[in-house]
């Protein structure tokens, strides 16, 4: 249970994003409280207009210049309206934009050996439809917030100069309505969040059975699966009713009080018309077209509050994406060395270093490594069981992790946040699982944006043996990769990616288990091309469980046990 | 439009009883709304009459002030009604809709199915649902009951003031209405489009940042890659900010046509009481009476600014719900196996893929109480011949016979009731370990379920967790890997087929559990003709017999 908002880390943090569009958003308010103000000089038209057809007397206005001052004002009533929602959003967009461009700075930044990131598909979720929530709420919620306190005000000082009988009418059933609201709404509140999870709950009911359609089909469950389905749905309803009763009741008491303060200011007004009553008017008396004015204010002092109850499920939506950005926020992560960026190359011959190097790797504590030297041209296999720590030194080795304690120098120097970029262009990598870019098999080879060298591209595909596989793609080169790979297998992909190594002609190659899960013809295809590049006389660090490819390299370092 | 349409009679037929009665409600409630602010202008005006010509005692105050506290309450108690009642309707909605969706989607070929399992499509699939959610509440209903408010107030206004303020008022509103329905209409279908197209490159450019961190460090595009991000991300913003003009303009519009009613009602109200046509009183009602009546553009907006939005989502649930119609095959002989057949026969039997071959003059006969494995690289085609064998992939040439019978003359259900499939990848979902079961056999009793538990030697795994009321969570959370897989395999045999066909069967299972399982297996269907693929060895150690791909 959500009990004070000062402690709630989500209201802190929509401050924090509210801040960012301060600016537009308190334009856009008052622009629109001043379209809201045109009511004023309406009703005095109106009033007198329709009074002096009563009396008889001559009205300011002709019948023709009062309908047009009146249609003027409210051409001027909407525009004023729409302009400032038009600011909102836009200052709404941008407050938007900055939180997009952080969540996507920060979390590219923390090293891909940390847990804190963020899991992709819940990432994707985030940065896409869940901040676009927020703008609903800057606009809608945030624009009727700041009506609320402002109008209610005007309108109640500009009856009082009328009657101050009808002021305290609507100064009564006003603050009622956030009196009786908060007393539901504690309730409701609660009840309006837990709907929002209801349906979400729906959501991931129907996502599950859709991921389980293969099972279902061949087990020919449609009927038991649609029924299950059902059921499930029907209780998540029944649950989720229950509690919007309750939180409809708090919509029903505004309008219940909205609708009683202008019947009374009417009943009154009238009242006071044929003369029954005669007080709260400061002894003048009430004209009819004083009357007419009230009635025509009245709606206008519970219209914002109206605007705001409508409203209050984007607050309680905004709140939670509020709540999952802080909680992202408070992450303890640890970031890669440099920021990932091109920079000109690192000079001097190729040497790995390392010294008393420690790595401090979650619950399994702390990782111990040997000191290492390796030189230009050498071929490494790290080898130790698994879970020893031994791609976690070659993401240390490439400054995609930072050590806890040690030193690791490359080309004779300390490597640091400063110059691990211009490091890792000397560098490629080749990750365990194949993540290849929602593009083409070439654009996945040369890079995006890479330029196309042919007899580079012809050389690399030939040491990677990945000719006879591009050549059954539907498209050859152009066949797109998408999450799936297009339906290349294992040892198809890892080798897009040796190809890839490959054509970038780095001097270091540092791949994280190549022949894992790959049938002995794939897994030899795959150690052939990375002697291939060992030929050339590129230095190859590669951490593999896989004796025969270790026994083929130059040196083998061991990690764990006695070596 | 038609898809649209098509969508909301097919989920919200059943529920349209209280569809209407909460249109209803919601007409109630504006025109409550109208009424009141029309009677408090008559009432005041004629009391302000009553007042200067000092008949103020004779004055009947008490009818129109009960009629003003009348409609107050029952203004307060139709809200109440419509709230309830739409949202039980659109709840109800919700469901049918995705239940819909997941009935017409089991129809899918199984490689199509399988090629979206837990990809990103299936994500925006969701989304897309989720926005036609609104269809009823925010669309359908509302300007169902502006149409009727706007109607019977108008009606009600003729026959107490005149027709011509009445004609005055509706023209204009729904002048308006049109107006901005057209513009909507016409201008944000493109942008919703193009928005919902940068939404899906943003998430999928952010999963490739994601995902390929080290690739990207290395390479130096970590940067390039978070700049396409935000690329998409303008690009978005920039068809949003379209749509959010469209919309800003459409409701200019209609506020607009609000005005002008009004503003035409006091000109004829004024008019018409000068020349003694109509009482001052009835001139007062007719404008207060609009400015009510202008409420009604408020929810129709609303639900007009969703509508590209709407549009764009119906477009694709409405494909995913109709295109994958498969014919329903029809069976040609009911069951009576031939006796002397072998239960699987494929014979030369040829499957190319996008001009790729796959499989090329392919014999194999599995028989009764037989076991065999399928081995070969990765990509040499085993998953393939499964497919094959199960009716979900079709052959080029060749034939592919159960029991002696051609499998393209038996129709679906009488073939997985032959036989089945437990495909590589195979998911659960959360419910009992019995839902899961009586997922392949809705009848299973008690007991059969535990004998198939125990022929994959999950039996003492789920006594531990608390048996079979056990609760698993989103996708078999609560299981590890390897009893996940093992459930799997429980589902597939309660379907006690004749033949069995096992993608990688013991994938993460330990050899000690594998063997064990697949004797189990064995005992637990003596009779039937199992088909493996298989590239591990307790699974080609325990065949009868190994046939190599290459």
């Amino acid at each position: 249970m959500r009990t004070k908002s000062k402690s709630d880390p989500g209201a802190d943090r929509l401050k924090v994003i509210e801040k960012g569009a301060t600016q537009g958003l308190r334009r856009a308010g008052l622009l629109t409280v001043l379209s809201v103000l045109t009511v004023l000089p309406q009703s005095l038209f109106i009033g007198d207009s329709l009074a002096t057809l009563v009396t008889g007397d001559t009205p300011l206005l002709s019948p023709l210049h009062a309908t047009l001052a009146y249609f003027a004002l409210g051409v001027l009533r909407h525009g004023l309206d729409a302009w400032g929602g038009r600011f909102a959003f836009r200052a709404a967009q941008d407050a938007v934009a900055a939180e997009r461009s952080s969540l996507a700075v920060a979390q590219s930044r923390i090293s891909p050996y940390s847990e804190a990131a963020i899991a992709s598909g819940e990432g994707a979720a985030l940065i896409g439809e869940k901040l676009d929530i927020l703008l609903t709420y800057l606009t809608r919620y945030h624009t009727a917030a700041f009506k609320t306190r402002v109008l209610p005000l005007v309108i109640l000082a500009a009856t009082a100069t009328i009657s101050w009988a009808a002021a305290l009418i609507l100064l009564l059933s006003g603050p009622l309505i956030p009196l009786f609201m908060a007393l539901i709404g504690y309730a409701a509140r609660d009840a309006s969040a837990r709907h929002l999870k209801e349906t979400g709950s729906l959501n991931a009911l129907l996502l599950e059975r859709l991921n389980a359609l293969v099972d279902i089909k061949v087990l020919d469950g449609r009927n038991t699966m649609v029924s299950q389905f059902f059921t499930r749905a029907d209780t998540l309803k029944e649950r989720t009713m229950a509690v919007l009763r309750v939180a409809f009741l708090s919509s029903t008491v505004l309008e219940l009080f909205a609708a009683l303060g202008v019947a009374m200011v009417a009943v009154y007004v009238g009242f006071s018309l044929l003369g029954t009553f005669s007080f709260g008017t400061y002894g003048r008396g009430l004209t009819l077209a004083h009357g007419i004015v009230l009635l025509i204010l009245a709606p206008e002092f519970f219209a914002p509050l109206r605007e705001l109850a409508a409203a209050w499920h984007d607050r309680a939506a905004a709140l939670a994406v509020a709540g999952e950005l802080a909680e992202i926020d408070s992450r303890d992560a640890m970031a890669i060395l440099g920021e990932g960026g091109k920079v000109a190359v690192l000079g001097g011959p190729i040497s790995i270093t390392t010294r008393n190097l420690t790595f401090a790797a979650g619950r399994s504590g702390c990782i111990v490594y040997p000191d290492l030297n390796i030189r230009a041209g050498e071929a490494v296999a790290i080898t130790g069981p698994s879970g020893i720590g031994k791609s976690t030194l070659l993401a240390l080795i490439a400054g995609l992790a930072q050590p806890d304690r040690g030193l690791i120098s490359v080309c004779g120097i300390n490597l640091d946040d400063a110059n691990a970029d211009a490091w890792r262009m000397r560098l490629s990598w080749v990750s365990q699982v194949p993540h290849f870019a929602n593009a083409s098999v070439l654009s996945n080879i040369i890079g995006p944006g890479g330029l196309r060298d042919e007899c580079r591209l012809k050389a690399a595909i030939e040491a990677a043996s990945l000719g006879p596989v591009i050549a059954a793609l539907p498209r050859g080169l152009l066949t797109r990769l998408g999450e799936t790979g297009a339906g290349l297998s294992g040892g198809e992909a890892r080798r897009v990616m040796l190809a890839s190594a490959f054509y970038a002609r780095a001097d270091v190659v540092l791949a994280d288990e190549p022949t894992a899960d790959l049938d002995p013809p794939n897994a030899q295809a795959v150690t052939e091309s990375l002697l291939a590049l060992a030929r050339q006389g590129k230095t190859l660090i590669i951490a593999t469980h896989d004796r025969q490819l270790a026994d083929r390299m130059g040196r083998k370092i061991r990690l764990g046990g006695a070596a | 439009m038609r898809r649209l349409a098509r969508i909301f009679f097919r989920v919200w037929r059943p529920h349209a009883g209280k569809l209407a009665l909460g249109s209803l409600f919601s007409v109630l409630v504006v025109f409550a709304g109208a009424a009141l602010l029309g009677l408090s202008g008559w009432f005041i005006t004629a009391t302000g009459i009553a007042g200067l010509a000092g008949a103020g005692i004779a004055f009947d105050v008490f009818s129109p002030s009960a009629a003003i506290r009348f409609l107050a309450l029952g203004r307060a108690g139709a809200r109440y009604g419509e709230r309830l009642l739409t949202h039980d309707a659109t709840l109800a909605g919700l469901a049918e809709l995705r239940g819909q969706l997941l009935a017409a989607m089991t129809r899918a070929p199984l490689r199509k199915l399988a090629s979206l399992n837990g990809s990103e499509r299936l994500n925006h699939l969701t989304l897309d649902v989720d926005a036609l959610d609104g269809l009823a509440l925010r669309l359908v209903i509302p300007i169902l009951s502006a149409v009727l408010v706007l109607a019977g107030f108008l009606l009600v206004l003729w026959w107490i003031e005149s027709g011509t303020v009445a004609a005055w008022q509706g023209a204009s509103l729904v002048l308006g209405f049109l107006l901005s329905a057209a513009l909507m209409l016409k201008t944000v279908q493109r942008p919703s489009r193009l928005a919902h197209k940068a939404l899906q490159a943003m998430r999928l450019r952010f999963i490739d940042l994601m995902r390929s961190r080290p690739e990207l460090v290395v390479a130096g595009k970590l940067a390039g890659q978070t700049s396409a991000v935000m690329d998409a991300q303008h690009r978005l913003q920039k068809e949003q900010a379209r749509i959010d003009l469209a919309e800003r303009v459409s409701g200019l519009l209609m506020g607009m046509a609000s005005t002008f009613a009004a503003a035409g009602s006091l000109y004829l109200g004024i008019k018409l009481g000068e020349a003694k046509a109509i009482d001052p009183a009835l001139a007062a009602m007719g404008f207060f009476g609009a400015l009510g009546a202008g409420e009604i553009t408020a929810p129709v907006h609303r639900g007009l600014s969703e509508l590209g939005r709407i549009l764009d989502a119906a477009r694709r649930v409405d494909a995913q719900m109709i295109t994958d119609h498969e014919e329903p095959r029809r069976s040609i002989i009911a069951d009576a196996p031939i006796a002397d057949e072998p239960v699987l026969r494929m014979d030369e039997v040829r499957y190319t893929q996008a001009s790729r071959t796959i499989l090329q003059d392919f014999h194999l006969s599995v028989s009764a109480g037989e076991t065999v494995a399928l081995t070969g690289p990765s990509g040499v085609g085993k998953s393939t011949a499964l497919l094959l064998a199960i009716g979900q992939l079709q052959t080029d040439t060749g034939n592919v016979r159960i029991h002696g019978c051609d499998i393209r003359a038996l129709d679906e259900s009488t073939l997985f009731s032959l036989a089945t499939l437990l495909p590589q990848r195979s998911a659960l979902m959360s419910g009992s370990i019995l839902d899961a079961l009586r997922l392949a056999r809705p009848d299973l009793a008690a007991e059969e379920a535990w004998q198939a538990l125990e022929a994959v030697r999950l039996d003492n795994v789920i006594a531990a967790k608390g048996g079979l009321e056990f609760m698993l969570g989103e996708g078999g959370a609560g299981l590890s890997g390897g009893e996940r897989r093992r459930l799997a395999l429980a589902r597939v045999l309660v379907r006690q087929p004749r033949l069995l066909l096992l993608d990688e069967p013991t994938e993460g299972l330990d050899e000690k559990t594998a063997r064990a399982v697949l004797a189990g297996i064995r005992r637990y269907l003596p009779e039937a003709a199992i088909l493996m693929a298989s590239h591990r060895r307790p699974e080609t150690e325990f065949a009868d017999r190994v046939v190599s791909l290459v």
